[in-house]
């Protein structure tokens, strides 16, 4: 049986197949979304393409154009047509770039941050209090502010905010980790994780004695950067329009916008992050992780690079956490919660520590378990709860099913059980990372 | 003067003396041996040398600095390169990659040469890449720059461990039981390549070593350390030839029998 | 002098049970002297009440409080202690073993008010009972949990059973979650009322007007983690099992060459590691009256710093740890609020205890007790 995949495979593998299958798969999940845009399974589909054009051979180029007009065309044009599509996209991309972010810290430095989501709620909130009206509430009592409250800054200071995010986020976990990445490796996980929790009761309670924050209620309204002049809108409008079928709104405008906005810092992040694990920077981390003693016996310093990579996975999360708070307009410290940092956590696992691939992969799968899979089986159990079905043999009749039973709500169960099975039976993850091999011109034997 | 200067240097470890007033010395350009039976406090002395622990008392000086008080890295940075009794290698990280991180300290890349690839940045890995091949023929291993550490057999693992110390282009070298696990054919090798290290590189070698015809075949000083103490030194000949030596390997009985023979 | 030290008497009952109170008082007077001192620094800031009486007033109250909580932390961070002690492994899933206990133990008590006994059992035999059941709960929960899970990651790099005890963690809160919830239709449980623990002892005290005011609980709460401390004591100190414990702990590979089977010794230390979470945790629930499945997140927080505070690895030291801890907690709950005039209150009391653990790390990295081994290279 295994065989009969692997040459099937390996059949398909070769010359031009690669080529059809990626189409076909593309063509395939575009016209069916097209036709349906709830649909999950050909969702799915078009999803197949990326990891097709990753795995199996094929020139470089095609790679390329595939790739572009899947990002840059199909899925926008289909978000607008369909929302929650681009919304599923957009959280794929804020949670990779969390990932990626992580993955620089854990991956290939080796160290256990445990409150990642910390440096993520520092850009959020830096943009939230400057970008709204909180500035000028700071002694009115959370929940009364006055009517007539001032935005404080105009709404184009996102675009600054937006660095000095990653400025700020940066600068926190150099102070986070200074005191900390001194003390022994095993104590570091539990350390940031306390300073998640801090940073977020810290939201919770700078409410008084001025109020920062705002409190449980979080903030909003936060302001989002400007849509692009209306010309440039119009163009857009004269060839999109006919093919959506309906007018586009400025929400679906801010929906691309964002969207684009998220895969931009994806694709910055994806290069620093490769550029970085190529060269002295990068080869100290491994060190690090794989051998601290001998790394430091080579003239690694390791407090210094420790803080480097604390501060340069921290900064991506600054980053997309600015973009966050203006996507939602509202931030609250529950988003900011150690839930979170576990998930990033488990799409790094599972995708497979030190893979930049692999992590894109594991943000994106995880997250549409989450926001899809998961919450569709919860609309798919509540159908069947309002049904007449019986499983048959059992005589078990579906509306005696608990309500209970909502695996929308069970994210951490799900979280637990890929760290333990990938913990126990794959290690380095689905998409394993791997060396770069050089040509170094050594006669072959 | 001396290249490395100790003196009086002790270090404990909860009630054991593990290094018990050690003061010794290495002249530069010497190929120096410390022996001594197993627990004598060898590998702990190289950890003190090389700031791994810091003694409780004593100095060390090496060329104008004093090295007490500095870590690790700064050691290194001083010039002072090392291998471990245990291979440390990197496992997951390519050979080549190994012998690059030994560059670490010479490498001058920052963040920005890094993310921007200027050309800086380019020229620098290109040449480091060049000396990383010359350091792996050098040390004899051929066809393995792409080969995972970890995957080469125990011979080559001690030559990566050589490699990537003398890719740090170091004043002093320590190598701790470089031979051990070896076959008499391998240690010959090795011995070679110590040789060269020192002759074509100008590296001075000071060394661990258990094995006696390695030893007593490189060595141009030697000194035997018991109980955290310096109990011998001198040439090889003087060393064979010493009573103290011969009981600290042998235990007082076989001395006694030696003298008789004698 | 040597005899009296070597009575078991002496030994397995009268030190540890002196050594506690000593650690108890210790610390109590030693936070106790510090808050005043900072009264008196504060007392400019405060101008509608005498700050440095209003201190002392609460005082007695506050060192109650905080030695009742830092008993269950002492309780908890044992489990932490000894099996970290045993693998160099923070049991990220102790917190949730800890919860599992406190809610085996209420739902004990729920089924007997629910078959209508709960109000006519003797009071001490129901705890007794929850506790025992708890300590079996809780201890083969966690042995089961090292089985599956940390086990088969023996001799991988540290990374990997931590990464799986965390997930452990999680699966453990949303599976008893899952189970309560598809029980009893939801997931929080209720202590249910019955005897007398909510009373209060009062307690005269010669100069002050308002009588010292102790829960029965919080009595009982301390007992009873003091019993389990020199249960405790005596099983690693006066036992053989103790002894294979305390040789693996220290140097795994010559223990496995004088025969020790190591697998069983890490089990049965996850056993009574476990065991003692669980008691642990129907203490906390007496005292919290509440708990869902995620309860035991902060609590065990809360214990692996007292760990660490401690010096993680020493016994001794997760019982001073937990104490100070507690109080720690306890003082800063009830002052920060008085001595900043409100601009701080009780819910900073998590935030001083992480940065009491950062603290702790920086200047003294091995903890109160934890002497410094450097790693062998
Ligand atoms: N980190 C350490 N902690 C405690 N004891 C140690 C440590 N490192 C070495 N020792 C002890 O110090 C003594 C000397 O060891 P070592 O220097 O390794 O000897 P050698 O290399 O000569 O065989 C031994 O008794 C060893 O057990
Ligand atoms: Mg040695």
């Amino acid at each position: 049986m295994k065989t009969l995949f692997s040459d099937l495979y390996k059949k398909a593998n070769t010359g031009f197949w690669p080529i059809v299958i990626a189409f076909v798969f593309m063509i395939v999940g575009t016209v069916t979304l097209f036709q349906n845009p709830r649909s999950l399974g050909s969702f799915l589909v078009l999803m197949t393409t990326p990891v097709i054009l990753y795995f199996m051979k094929m020139p470089m180029k095609i790679k390329v154009f595939i790739g572009l007009l899947i990002v840059v065309i199909i899925l926008p044009v289909i978000g607008i047509k369909n929302i929650f599509i681009l919304e599923v996209i957009f959280q794929m991309a804020v949670f990779a770039a969390l990932a990626l972010g992580l993955n620089i810290v854990i991956g290939m430095a080796g160290l256990l941050d445990l409150g990642y989501v910390a440096f993520y709620a520092v850009g959020a909130y830096a943009w939230a209090i400057f970008g709204s009206k909180q500035m000028s509430l700071l002694y009115s009592i959370p929940g009364a502010a006055p009517a007539n409250a001032e935005f404080f800054l105009d709404a184009r200071w996102f675009w600054l905010f937006l660095f000095l995010g990653i400025g700020l986020a940066a600068l926190t976990g150099i102070l986070l980790g200074l005191p900390v990445l001194r003390v022994k490796g095993d104590y570091l996980a539990i350390v940031t994780l306390g300073f998640g929790e801090v940073i977020r009761v810290l939201a919770l309670n700078l409410d008084k004695p001025i109020n920062l924050t705002n409190g449980p209620q979080g903030i909003t309204p936060i302001q989002r950067p400007p849509l692009p002049p209306e010309g440039v809108l119009m163009f857009f409008r004269s060839f999109l329009e006919p093919l959506v079928g309906h007018e586009v709104s400025d929400a679906e405008f801010y929906n691309v916008m964002f969207y684009f906005l998220a895969l931009i810092i994806i694709a910055i992040v994806i290069v620093v992050a490769t550029r970085l694990e190529d060269s002295r920077i990068g080869r100290a981390w491994t060190a690090i992780r794989e051998d601290e003693t001998a790394a430091i016996a080579m003239g690694i310093p390791l407090v210094k690079m420790k803080l480097a990579a604390f501060a340069a996975g921290a900064s991506f999360a600054g980053a997309m956490g600015a973009l966050y708070a203006a996507n939602r307009t509202f931030v609250s410290p529950e988003t900011f919660s150690f839930q979170v940092s576990i998930g990033v956590l488990t799409m790094v696992i599972l995708g497979g520590l030190g893979s930049i691939p692999g992590v894109i992969f594991g943000a994106s799968a995880v997250t549409l378990l989450n926001i899809q899979i998961l919450q569709n089986l919860s609309l798919y159990l509540s159908d069947l709860r309002q049904s007449d079905a019986v499983i048959p043999i059992i005589n078990f009749a579906w509306k005696d099913l608990s309500n209970q039973l909502d695996p929308a709500k069970y994210q951490k169960l799900v979280f637990g059980i890929i760290l333990i099975l990938m913990m126990i039976f794959r290690p380095s993850g689905l998409i394993p990372a791997e060396r770069r091999q050089r040509e170094l011109g050594e006669e072959k034997e | 003067m001396a290249l490395l200067q100790t003196n009086n240097v002790v270090k404990r470890f909860g009630g054991l003396i593990a290094v018990n007033k050690m003061t010794f010395s290495v002249d530069a350009g010497k190929i120096v041996s410390i022996i001594g039976p197993n627990g004598a406090g060898k590998t702990t002395f190289f950890n003190t040398l090389t700031g791994i622990y810091t003694p409780e008392e004593g100095q060390i000086q090496f060329k104008d600095h004093s090295l007490i008080g500095l870590r690790p890295d700064q050691v290194a940075a001083t010039g002072i390169a090392r291998t471990f009794q245990n291979i440390r290698l990197f496992g997951s990280m390519t050979v080549l990659e190994n012998i690059l991180v030994g560059m670490h300290i010479q490498l001058k890349q920052n963040a920005v040469d890094t993310i921007f690839r200027s050309k800086k940045f380019h020229e620098e890995e290109k040449d480091a890449e060049q000396r990383a091949k010359e350091l792996m023929a050098f040390v004899g291993l051929k066809n393995v720059g792409n080969e995972l550490a970890r995957n080469l057999p125990y011979g080559g693992q001690r030559r990566i461990e050589i490699a990537r110390a003398l890719a740090a282009t170091p004043t002093l070298l320590l190598l701790d039981e470089p031979t051990a696990g070896m076959n008499p054919n391998e240690s010959e090798d090795a011995i070679k390549l110590f040789r060269r290290i020192r002759d074509e590189k100008g590296i001075t070698i000071l060394m661990i070593e258990h094995d006696m015809r390695v030893v007593m075949g490189i060595s141009e000083h030697i000194s035997v350390m018991d109980y955290g103490e310096k109990i011998a030194e001198g040439s090889p000949a003087e060393i064979r030839s010493n009573q103290r030596v011969i009981e600290a390997y042998l235990g007082r009985g076989a001395a006694v029998a030696h003298e008789q023979k004698a | 002098m040597k005899q009296i030290a070597a009575n078991p008497v002496y030994k397995f009952f009268l030190f540890p049970i002196g050594q506690i109170l000593l650690f108890a008082l210790g610390a109590s007077v030693v936070l106790s002297l510090a808050t005043v001192l900072l009264a008196y620094l504060f007392k400019f800031n405060v101008t509608d009440f005498d700050l440095v009486e209003r201190t002392m007033l609460l005082l007695p109250q506050v060192i109650i409080n905080g030695l009742t909580i830092g008993f269950v932390y002492s309780t908890i961070a044992l489990g932490y202690t000894m099996v970290y002690g045993v693998l160099e492994f923070i049991n990220f899933s102790h917190s949730e073993i800890f919860m599992v206990g406190g809610i085996v133990g209420i739902q004990l008590m729920a089924y007997f008010e629910h078959i209508g006994v709960l109000a006519t059992m003797n009071e001490y035999l129901v705890i007794t009972l929850a506790i025992l059941l708890a300590l079996v709960v809780s201890g083969a929960l966690a042995v089961t949990v090292e089985r599956v899970a940390y086990k088969p990651l023996r001799g991988a790099p540290k990374l990997v059973p931590l990464i799986s005890a965390i997930g452990m963690s999680f699966f453990l809160q949303d599976i008893v979650r899952l189970i309560l919830s598809l029980t009893t239709g939801e997931f929080n449980v209720i202590l249910p009322k019955f005897g007398t623990f909510d009373e209060f002892w009062k307690i005269a005290i010669p100069g002050m007007e308002e009588p010292l005011r102790i829960q029965t609980k919080s009595v009982l709460i301390v007992g009873v983690a003091m019993l389990m401390l020199v249960i405790l004591n005596f099983l690693v100190n006066g036992t053989k099992v103790g002894k294979a414990i305390r040789a693996v702990a220290q140097d795994r590979p010559s223990a496995s060459l004088m025969g020790i089977n190591v697998n069983q010794i890490i089990s049965i230390t996850f056993l009574i590691g476990g065991a003692l979470g669980g008691a642990a945790g129907v203490l906390f629930a007496l005292k919290a009256t509440k708990l869902d499945p995620f309860s035991g997140f902060f609590p065990g927080l809360k214990a692996f710093t007292s760990a660490v505070l401690g010096g993680i690895g020493n016994l001794t030291g997760a019982l001073l740890g937990g104490l100070v801890l507690g109080l720690l907690e306890s003082f800063s709950a009830s002052y920060l609020g008085i001595f900043t005039n409100g601009a701080f209150g009780a819910e900073y009391k998590d935030i001083f205890a992480f940065a009491v653990l950062i603290i702790v790390l920086i200047f003294r990295p091995s903890g109160l007790l934890g002497q410094t081994v450097g790693q062998k290279v």
